[in-house]
């Protein structure tokens, strides 16, 4: 009797009942999921444009701009709509390219491991030993930097900066991946399955990256995560993306008014702040799951 | 004879990352547009381009320029600075502002290892409990929070609205020791916050996971003190994880106090390695990324070095 109870009931709770963490992070994300993609739509004043009546207007306090004015007269509410997207924008696109070329590199170095192995670990090491706001201010500035004759352009720096940011997650989910093809590979199922005579691309394809890929997500939550905050770092040291168009470069502008419209930058910090916790939280979230599911087999 | 084979393996690796690092450096430096000496003095008539040409190795091409400054940095000449009114020594500047930095991280590690032991230990041994889910929600909250958010709003409320502290300067440990301390806080409070709550969470890993061991319940029987029990018998074996990331942690943090550094104008290295690279001061800048890259890769094998020889458990899984 008692060990029916003891066996039925933690699995039916773990699968029914989600802890409330996972609908807040999530309601939070699909908002700013939503703004990033519709944001243009909504009944807005522009991001950009002054509106002079109200200069540095605290929240609340202003009619037509619930957040708030900027002390150059923008508007708050569709600053952060604006920022979201690029924001989502610059860390998506770094995150799933970085991701997809280094869970590639990862996983084939843990398969066909020997020199190539040596190299990608070797390689990978290089790379994780130069922190990641050092190595991306580095490449920034070399790529985009403001000439004497030309101010380096919006689209540019952004180019830049999603390249590097790119370079820098290339080797975090890289080594992750790598970690996880290892434990796989040496399964007694892709055993068989090569004394099958299966080719190794077909292996790699069906038994390895299925595996995988939850430890690579959980990853890539994390690293949208960091990679917002290194792009905020970034534009707090003036390199980010100019004009105040990210949440990372609305915080960099507002920091000079901080004594007289602090909520330029808190407004932003919060939105990079719950961003990065839901991230977070999602990352934790398909890892624990994953713990489960390996501890399982 | 074991133990030296594997001394030896790890600083020949060490060294290749080093060099690689910076040679990929040095490479990125040839590939770019324009020439180095230009960025470095925009204003600095030919026959002093050349002079600094010829000082730094830049007409040697790209392997004879790498030679030279690898040649010069092992016998301890770090480079220098070009500014347009002459030359400064990276070494002076190195030791100007390594002083702050070292203050600025091992404030912060002890800061953070203070708070985090007690709490990690007693989230653990409540595991579940209602106290045990709010400090763990917090700690969450608080390892996702960007230190520079952190530090922006410790400036507004503490030293604008509050007037506590001057928002931004550095006063050296040699002098007015109260307010060295003082201006230190809030940086130290900034790094500290996501270094705790991440300490926080590894340790309450490792304590619960010790608090299941059969000599657990055995010291527990015998009638010795909770307390007792978690100090005594619990901590130690789980704080392995906790020191080997502390320890990791110094090497990453060179490149953390960064931007806390800036935030708060305080001169160490963060802050100069930002002043470099925006003055294009491509050498220093080489020598600089090359200590940062040094110091992570030589905390990195030394704890791993470590571990291996006073937990042998760890050898084993690895083989």
């Amino acid at each position: 009797m008692t060990t029916t109870t003891i066996t039925t009931v933690p699995t039916t709770k773990s699968v029914r009942k989600r802890p409330i963490g996972f609908y807040i992070a999530s309601t939070w994300l699909v908002l700013i999921v939503f703004c990033a993609i519709f944001g243009s739509l909504l009944p807005l004043p522009i991001w950009n444009e002054g509106q002079y009546d109200y200069l540095g207007v605290g929240p609340f306090s202003a009619p037509g701009h619930l957040l708030g004015t900027t002390n150059d007269g923008y508007d708050m509410l569709s600053g952060l709509v604006n920022g979201a997207r690029i924001s989502l924008f610059v860390s998506v696109i770094s995150v799933t390219v970085g991701g997809l070329i280094g869970g590639l590199i990862g996983i084939t170095s843990a398969y066909y491991r020997g020199k190539f192995d040596g190299a990608v670990q070797l390689i990978f090491n290089v790379m994780l030993s130069i922190p990641n706001l050092v190595l991306s201010l580095a490449l920034i500035s070399s790529f985009a930097a403001d000439t004497d004759t030309q101010e380096a352009t919006v689209a540019r720096r952004m180019t830049v900066l999603i390249f590097s940011l790119t370079i820098v997650i290339i080797p975090i989910v890289g080594r992750i991946a790598r970690g996880s093809a290892l434990q796989w590979s040496s399964k007694e199922f892709v055993l068989a399955s090569k004394s099958m005579g299966t080719p190794n691309l077909v292996i790699i394809r069906k038994h390895i990256l299925p595996n995988v890929a939850p430890a690579m997500l959980a990853i890539a939550f994390l690293a949208v995560g960091s990679v917002i905050i290194v792009e905020g770092s970034l534009a707090l040291l003036g390199v980010g993306i100019p004009g105040g168009a990210s949440w990372g470069s609305m915080l960099a502008t507002g920091r000079n008014y901080l004594e007289f419209s602090p909520h330029e930058v808190y407004m932003p910090a919060l939105a990079i702040a719950f961003t990065v916790i839901s991230t977070n939280y999602f990352g934790d979230y398909v890892r624990n799951h994953l713990d489960k599911r390996e501890s399982k087999i | 004879m074991e133990v030296i084979r594997m001394i030896a393996k790890r600083l020949v690796l060490m060294c290749t990352v080093v060099v690689i690092a910076t040679f990929l450096l040095s490479l990125l430096m040839w590939i770019l547009p324009g020439d180095p000496v230009q960025m470095m003095v925009p204003n600095a008539i030919d026959t002093q381009r050349d002079v600094i040409r010829e000082a730094t190795g830049l007409d040697r091409g790209i392997f004879g320029y790498y030679w030279k400054w690898l040649h010069d940095v092992l016998t301890g000449n770090f480079g220098s600075y070009y500014l347009n009114g002459g030359t400064q020594p990276v070494s002076t500047v190195l030791a100007r502002s390594l002083p702050p930095t070292l203050q600025l991280i091992c404030y912060s590690q002890v800061v953070s290892l203070v708070i985090s032991i007690p709490l990690g230990l007693i989230t653990a041994y409540k595991e579940n409990s209602r106290l045990d889910k709010f400090i763990s929600s917090i700690m969450f909250t608080l390892i996702s929070l960007p230190s520079f958010a952190f530090a922006l709003i410790l400036a507004l409320v503490i030293s604008v609205k509050l007037g506590w502290v001057d928002p931004v300067g550095y006063e050296p440990f040699g002098g007015d020791i109260l307010k060295h301390f003082r201006q230190m806080a809030l940086p130290v409070v900034s790094l500290s916050v996501g270094l705790a709550a991440s300490y926080t969470r590894l340790l309450r890993n490792d304590v619960i996971a010790t608090l299941k061991e059969d000599y657990v319940t055995m010291a527990a029987s015998k009638g010795i003190s909770d307390r007792r029990v978690l100090w005594k018998h619990v901590f130690r074996p789980s704080s392995t994880t906790l020191l080997t990331s502390a320890a990791l942690n110094m090497g990453g943090l060179i490149g953390g106090t960064l931007i806390v550094e800036t935030i708060f104008a305080i001169p160490g290295i963060g802050y100069e390695i930002f002043y470099t690279i925006g003055a294009r001061q491509v050498v220093a800048m080489q020598t600089m990324i090359a200590l940062i890259a040094f110091a992570y890769v030589f905390f990195n094998s030394t704890v791993d070095l470590l571990t291996n020889i006073t937990d042998p458990r760890t050898r084993e899984r690895r083989n």
